[in-house]
């Protein structure tokens, strides 16, 4: 009962939250519900038993990858009001594929003799069952192949981002603090033999 | 009682709205990102139900790598986009069009 | 097997990796009059890895790292012809990227780890090492595609290469998702084991084809998934539309070959009439399209899409001799595409791109050597008999004629037949105009030598075709 409760509650805010994200005008209130559909997603995982991927959505996906792009949203300051039109413009093609893959998924979803529908949910796992240590147990050792390939597309992430972003412009200010520290007294202090001036 | 049927057809209408949002925000590139996203966690979606109705650890793995990768791609994604406005005031994809043929 | 004898089968890719974190690591500290040691460094990379490749290479076919991994012949042969493209495009970009100030190690850091991703791809086992070779790849090539940071086409290529990248990632992880639900594995041995025992007719398994294809046909460039083909080659640096017209073809080879062949081969009789539908689009539009073309890249890539096409015949006719002639048909495009980008790069200079279709006028009277090369390969792509590309299309149509599908065999011959004329009509511009640029050719010698080899090469697989065939025939 209460998990119908929680399924209902949250499926629909997540709903609602993804249908704000792509009809919003303002890309910075599409970032916000895209935030919210990640909280309420969380919700849901965490019923599924799925509880570490339920904090790591939460600590990444809006702690880190939503901060991004709220931050490059407001880098570019994107006006808006540009954005008018967009709605109605593509609807039609929009509703033909949309159309296409709702088919799709009914198919997926009902159709009977599938193998898909032959599945029952487990019992839950005991109070005492910890989800961390089932993912640590396998990370490291059936799947270190693919835990060492994401080390190297992480590494691919780092160099292509720098690649892209990082210049060195001429006429920059910057510290240079290794030439700070080697300055010496004769190159900045002048004493000035000047003749002493009357006060008026 | 909340049976696998209810938890695909959510994410179903998730990666739906997701489509849908491509098609919708075609002129927007942050938008589009956005829609990019939605469609991943449905994806996300889908391999933890079924992980645990399977009762079988393998999809949560998934999950974990394609976090990482989409963290990974967002960055990418955003760095692109930074050059492309320093080229170019604007982040409309109909002004995209320097290229035809 | 102990657990480190389990990563032996995967020491090229180990060595791989820490080569090209070296060369990230010695181009940090080399001066800029030094950098041509990273390119060095780069060229050597692959050379040891090509060597690391033939030391390991297994008797029989090997699973490992918990079937996450498989060496077979195939695999051997796509990796070690991957060694030899990368190392000729890392060759042709080095005037290129010299003459534009673009010469950075970064490009060759991330050519490496697009190679990998590459390796990763041709090696995957299961759907997560597949996934993860494939965004290695892309993530890469994304950026390379922005090398050149001061060109708005180049980050406009990038952008558009980027997004609908994403999205048919994101189509292929849904389809990946529903089978994982059906067939409760990610390994691709156990998908096949389970589509067998579900007689490849379950309305979920289709369902889940549909959603991969759309991601492998993107990841081709086939029809009507090539969108981004044409605006990637023209916008970016030619270097890097070699390295995506060359290597990056053999990885989509590689990923319909490990998804549909090994893992969803149960449903062969599903998947190949869809590919049936991309092979004529593509053929089709690829063909026709490239005739309105007046740029060379954008040219090309239209014929990219229609010589994808011919090696989706190949696939679909599901055969021994279909695989194989898929093989030799990638791997005789390869060997065209390289050359016919090369000559783009030979003919271009400082603050002078020819990729405009009128750079190559009057070819013949500047150089009549590389008006022969060109010739050579123009002749070969269109599939004049006897060079490369003729043999290639031939063994194509004849696998596709023994299972039976003649009138894809037909609608093949007909658009190979249309596409000939902007072939020739490159021919013509070399041969019959009077040229309108004068400046001699500025290559360096090692380009020549290469350029010159390769188109050679291209006449005499021609000749010769059995050299290719036998090596193609370890496809089983």
């Amino acid at each position: 009962m209460i998990e119908a409760v929680i399924f209902y509650f949250f499926g629909a805010v997540l709903l609602g939250a993804a249908i704000g994200v792509i009809a919003s005008r303002n890309p910075v209130h599409s970032a916000m519900f895209l935030v919210l559909s990640f909280f309420t997603s969380a919700f849901i995982w965490l019923l599924l038993e799925a509880e570490f991927l339920a904090i790591v959505l939460v600590l990444v996906y809006v702690g880190a990858v939503m901060v991004l792009f709220l931050f490059v949203v407001m880098m570019l300051d994107v006006a808006p009001d540009r954005l008018q039109g967009g709605f109605t413009a593509y609807a039609p093609q929009a509703l033909v594929i949309v159309a296409l893959v709702v088919a799709m998924l009914g198919v997926v979803l009902w159709a009977q003799p599938g193998q898909l529908s032959m599945l029952e949910a487990p019992p839950r796992a005991p109070p005492d069952a910890s989800n961390t240590e089932a993912l640590g147990a396998v990370l490291y050792t059936e799947y270190v192949y693919a835990f060492e390939l994401a080390a190297v597309l992480l590494l691919v992430a780092i160099v292509a981002a720098i690649v892209l972003t990082m210049r060195k412009r001429p006429g920059l200010k910057a510290q240079d603090v290794p030439a700070q520290l080697a300055v010496r007294r004769e190159e900045r202090v002048r004493l000035v033999r000047m003749k002493p001036e009357r006060d008026e | 009682m909340i049976g696998l049927s209810h938890y695909l057809t959510l994410s179903g209408i998730l990666f739906t709205l997701g489509i849908a949002g491509i098609f919708i925000n075609r002129r927007n590139l942050i938008l589009l990102l956005m829609c990019v996203e939605l469609m991943l966690l449905a994806v996300n979606f889908n391999f933890i139900i079924l992980s645990r109705f399977l009762d079988d650890i393998a999809g949560q793995v998934f999950v974990f790598f394609i976090l990482t990768v989409a963290a990974a791609e967002a960055a990418i994604g955003l760095a692109i986009l930074v050059v492309l406005f320093r080229s170019r005031p604007s982040v409309q994809v109909d002004e995209l069009d320097s290229m035809k043929g | 097997m102990n657990a480190l004898s389990q990563f032996a089968p995967a020491s090229a890719e180990i060595f791989l990796t820490f080569a090209a974190c070296t060369v990230l690591l010695v181009d940090v500290f080399l001066p800029d009059r030094y950098r041509v040691w990273s390119y060095f460094l780069a060229l050597a990379a692959v050379a040891g890895t090509a060597l690391v490749l033939v030391a390991t290479a297994p008797a029989e076919p090997v699973v490992t790292l918990s079937g996450a991994f498989v060496a077979d012949s195939l695999s051997q042969l796509l990796k070690l012809f991957t060694c030899a493209v990368v190392a000729v495009t890392f060759l042709y970009a080095k005037d290129y990227l010299r003459a534009r100030s673009l010469f950075q190690g970064e490009y060759y850091v991330l050519g490496l780890l697009a190679m990998l991703g590459i390796f990763v791809m041709i090696s995957a086992h299961s759907m997560l090492s597949l996934y993860l070779g494939l965004e290695i790849m892309s993530l890469s090539l994304y950026a390379m595609v922005a090398f050149n940071r001061e060109s708005p086409l180049a980050a406009e290529a990038a952008m558009k290469y980027f997004i609908l990248g994403a999205i048919a990632t994101g189509c292929f992880l849904y389809g990946t998702s529903i089978l994982y639900g059906v067939t409760g594995s990610l390994d691709l041995g156990e998908i096949s084991r389970r589509a067998t025992a579900l007689d490849g007719l379950d309305v979920h398994l289709l369902v889940a084809l549909s959603f991969i294809l759309v991601g492998v046909a993107f990841k081709f460039g086939a029809v009507p998934f090539h969108m981004w083909l044409p605006d990637v080659y023209q916008g970016a640096i030619t270097p890097v539309t070699l390295f995506i017209g060359t290597a990056a073809k053999i990885a989509s080879l590689a990923m319909i070959f490990r998804v549909l062949v090994d893992g969803l081969g149960p449903m062969h009789a599903s998947w190949a009439d869809m590919l049936a539908v991309l092979a004529v689009l593509s053929m089709a539009v690829g063909n026709v399209v490239a005739i309105a073309q007046t740029n060379i890249k954008r040219m090309l890539a239209y014929s990219t899409i229609s010589h994808v096409g011919f090696i989706l015949l190949g696939v679909l006719a599901g055969t021994t001799s279909g695989y194989q002639a898929a093989v030799y048909y990638t791997l005789a495009y390869v060997i065209m595409a390289a050359a016919a980008f090369g000559m783009i790069i030979l003919l271009s200079r400082a603050g002078f791109e020819a990729e405009a279709l009128e750079d190559f006028r009057g070819l013949n009277a500047r150089s009549p050597w590389f008006a022969a090369i060109m010739l050579i390969v123009m002749f070969s792509m269109a599939g004049v008999p006897p060079l490369l590309g003729f043999y290639a299309k031939f063994s194509v149509l004849a696998a596709v004629i023994e299972v039976g599908r003649t009138w894809l065999a037909i609608a093949g011959v007909v658009f190979s037949v249309i596409g000939a004329f902007y072939y020739l009509r490159v021919v013509k511009l070399m041969y019959f105009d009077e040229p309108v640029e004068h400046a001699p050719l500025v290559a360096g010698s090692d380009l020549r030598l290469v350029l010159s080899v390769n188109g050679l090469l291209v006449l005499a697989l021609g000749i010769f075709p059995q050299a290719l065939l036998a090596i193609t025939a370890v496809v089983r």
